[in-house]
């Protein structure tokens, strides 16, 4: 019945079909164009990120990519079939996606939250399995949570918090995983911790990720295939030591830069120019 | 009373990893989670609410004796047999159904518009339900088999009509909340009009089913709403599963697979049938879809509002208040609305006040 079957997808690998793609993909609020005729394939079982200026369409992106916006026009394809055309539930049995800043019901503690990620599959009369409670378990442990289970999500730090989240889109044990910004509000060491730990479940379940970062050298540091935006179109593609030269950060971010490789894992390092000293400098 | 793990590692048995007080129900392949505070609760406030129940039936002009009373509920031959199962049952009957249905329609809409004031006695509906039941008394329509109708056409169409004005693009609560006390209002005159141009009598009759009264209230009430709340039955239990997604943000509800626009519509109209239906039998009984949510919740510490607490309480709220209201300040019997309104009057200012200082806290801490 299905025009194309999962049997098509194939494990990860370089050159192995994407399961999520985006065909002419034109995305808007209102009447204001965001992202225009974009075309992308998502590699699979690699890490993604997308970076670009402020209000260049890449979160914008990562909602179509996760059917929470509508395409004005093109589609987003998941195995080969349009978005729009499938179910929501099923949708959610592949596809997980972190919000930039989700909101959890008041006073709810870290354990009820993580167990919602289950939702999807379960069903009125299977409301908590054998399978949900591993799931929960194996997600909470990952994200190094489970000793904080019954504190209220409330009163977490903010690194807390967002590994809470992350441990409730792991449960929910989905191929593909799309973050918005996972590290806005957090602090250096938590923002290191939160992005070696997408890398991590990258490298062990062969996860699909896409993220959406703000740092160019984070997005260098963690990305396999670095997607960089500009005005609703994809500027450049590729190893990100590939993509990222100092004519692209000018290009993108309008920014004078030098490109040198990073002292610990050879990633390129974008160092912006002198700083202003007055007349002196 | 759980399967044991099937994986590799069951030597190393992890903690379950169930949310905090929570148990696990299982028959069969089917697999249930339950809030043991909140299933605590619910039986203690079920005992709770039978000793009202009885005293209710004991306690009058005139004191029957419990066993008595008990043995008329039985269907057992009494000499109370008049006064507890002519008089007292049915009318108490009523309460409890017209108090469950106010308070599952509470905290059906409460929980969809993550907003205690968001209640169907606040926001319009059991405001449009009087008015078109009084409107329709004032042109002759007193048939209780077709009132309660009439009630449910005219919740639904308040609460579509706030919904209509409220909509930009998509809801916000606090809009939604503002437009239906405007709607609250604007209803409440458009019923005064109606008393006013109205027949007498049938003014006088109408002004004190609008304070919500059980006075005279029997079966003939009593039967359309016990269907109505039958027939709801399976969609609450439907409701009581959605509400735990409709409690978090759009986005991340959706990325859960939940199709929140159907849901939120289900759970709303649920609860305004159910508030219409309650205000068809007793007239607008004010405050208690309000008051019985939030004190269930609280009394539960649960995430989301309990349905069948909140059910309990309601109906407990009701039956209680229309024994005082028939008692202390008897010979008068006083509708039971205006006792719940007393309390219910300060709660909402409360609640009002409370909501200013947590917003201003909320806004200070974004700075």
């Amino acid at each position: 019945m299905t025009e194309t079957g999962e049997s098509v997808v194939t494990d990860a690998g370089d050159g192995s079909p994407s399961r999520l793609t985006a065909r002419d993909l034109t995305l808007a609020y209102d009447d204001r164009t965001v992202v225009d005729g974009l075309d992308l394939d998502v590699p699979q079982g690699a890490v993604t990120v997308v970076v670009g200026p402020n209000a260049c369409g890449k979160s914008t992106l990562l909602r179509a990519l996760g059917r929470l916006l509508r395409p004005r026009r093109g589609a987003v394809l998941l195995d080969g079939t349009d978005l729009a055309r499938i179910p929501t539930k099923k949708i959610a049995r592949s596809v997980g996606l972190l919000p930039q800043t989700p909101v959890a019901p008041e006073a709810i503690t870290v354990g009820d939250l993580v167990a919602r990620g289950r939702q999807p599959h379960q069903r009125w009369w299977q409301q908590w399995s054998d399978d949900d409670e591993r799931a929960v378990a194996e997600a909470m442990e990952r994200t190094d949570v489970a000793q904080l289970a019954e504190r209220a999500v409330d009163e977490l730090s903010g690194g807390q918090r967002q590994r809470v989240w992350i441990a409730m889109a792991l449960a929910q044990e989905t191929d593909l995983l799309l973050l918005d910004e996972p590290t806005t509000y957090l602090d250096i060491a938590h923002q290191v911790e939160v992005l070696d730990l997408v890398r991590q479940l990258n490298h062990d379940r062969g996860r699909t990720v896409v993220a959406v970062l703000h740092d160019l050298n984070q997005a260098a540091r963690y990305a396999d295939h670095l997607v960089a935006m500009k005005a609703g179109r994809i500027v450049a593609q590729g190893r990100p030591g590939e993509v990222v030269t100092a004519g692209l950060v000018q290009e993108v971010f309008g920014l004078e830069a030098v490109v040198v490789p990073d002292p610990v894992t050879g990633s390129p390092l974008v160092v912006p120019g002198r700083p202003w000293a007055g007349r002196s400098g | 009373m759980t399967a044991p793990a099937t994986s590799p590692d069951a030597a190393v048995r992890r903690p379950p990893a169930r949310p905090a007080g929570h148990g696990r129900l299982t028959v069969g392949r089917a697999s249930f989670l339950v809030h043991r505070r909140a299933a605590v609760v619910a039986a203690l406030l079920a005992v709770l609410l039978a000793v009202v129940c009885l005293a209710y039936l004991c306690i009058g002009e005139s004191f029957v004796a419990p066993s008595d009373a008990l043995k008329v509920v039985l269907g057992q031959p009494s000499s109370q047999e008049l006064v507890v199962g002519t008089l007292r049952l049915p009318r108490m009957v009523v309460g409890l159904l017209v108090g469950a249905a106010f308070g599952v329609a509470g905290a059906l809409i409460q929980t969809v518009a993550r907003n205690p004031l968001a209640s169907p006695d606040i926001i319009g509906v059991t405001q449009g339900a009087s008015a078109l039941t009084v409107g329709s008394m004032t042109f002759g329509v007193t048939s209780y088999a077709v009132l309660p109708y009439l009630s449910v056409a005219g919740g639904l169409l308040a609460a579509g009509l706030v919904y209509l004005f409220a909509w930009r693009g998509g809801l916000h609560a606090t809009r939604f909340v503002l437009i239906g006390i405007g709607f609250a209002v604007a209803l409440r005159s458009v019923t005064q009009l109606f008393l006013t141009k109205g027949d007498y009598l049938v003014a006088q009759q109408a002004q004190v089913w609008m304070t919500g009264s059980l006075n005279g209230r029997g079966w003939a009430e009593a039967a359309p709403l016990g269907w109505a709340l039958l027939v709801a039955l399976p969609c609450v239990l439907w409701a009581a599963r959605a509400q735990r997604t409709v409690s978090m943000d759009d986005d991340t509800a959706t990325a859960l697979g939940v199709r929140l626009g159907r849901t939120r519509l289900g759970l709303v109209a649920i609860g305004v049938v159910l508030a219409s239906m309650a205000t068809g039998a007793a007239g607008p009984v004010d405050f208690v879809a309000l008051l019985a949510p939030q004190i269930a919740r609280r009394l539960t510490r649960t995430a989301q509002i309990p349905l069948l607490s909140s059910a309990l309480l309601g109906a407990g709220i009701v039956v209680f208040g229309d024994l005082l209201a028939r008692k202390v300040f008897a010979p008068t019997e006083l509708p039971v609305g205006v006792l719940t309104a007393a309390v219910g009057a300060p709660y909402l200012i409360w609640l009002i006040i409370r909501g200013h200082r947590t917003r201003s806290r909320a806004a200070g801490g974004q700075a």
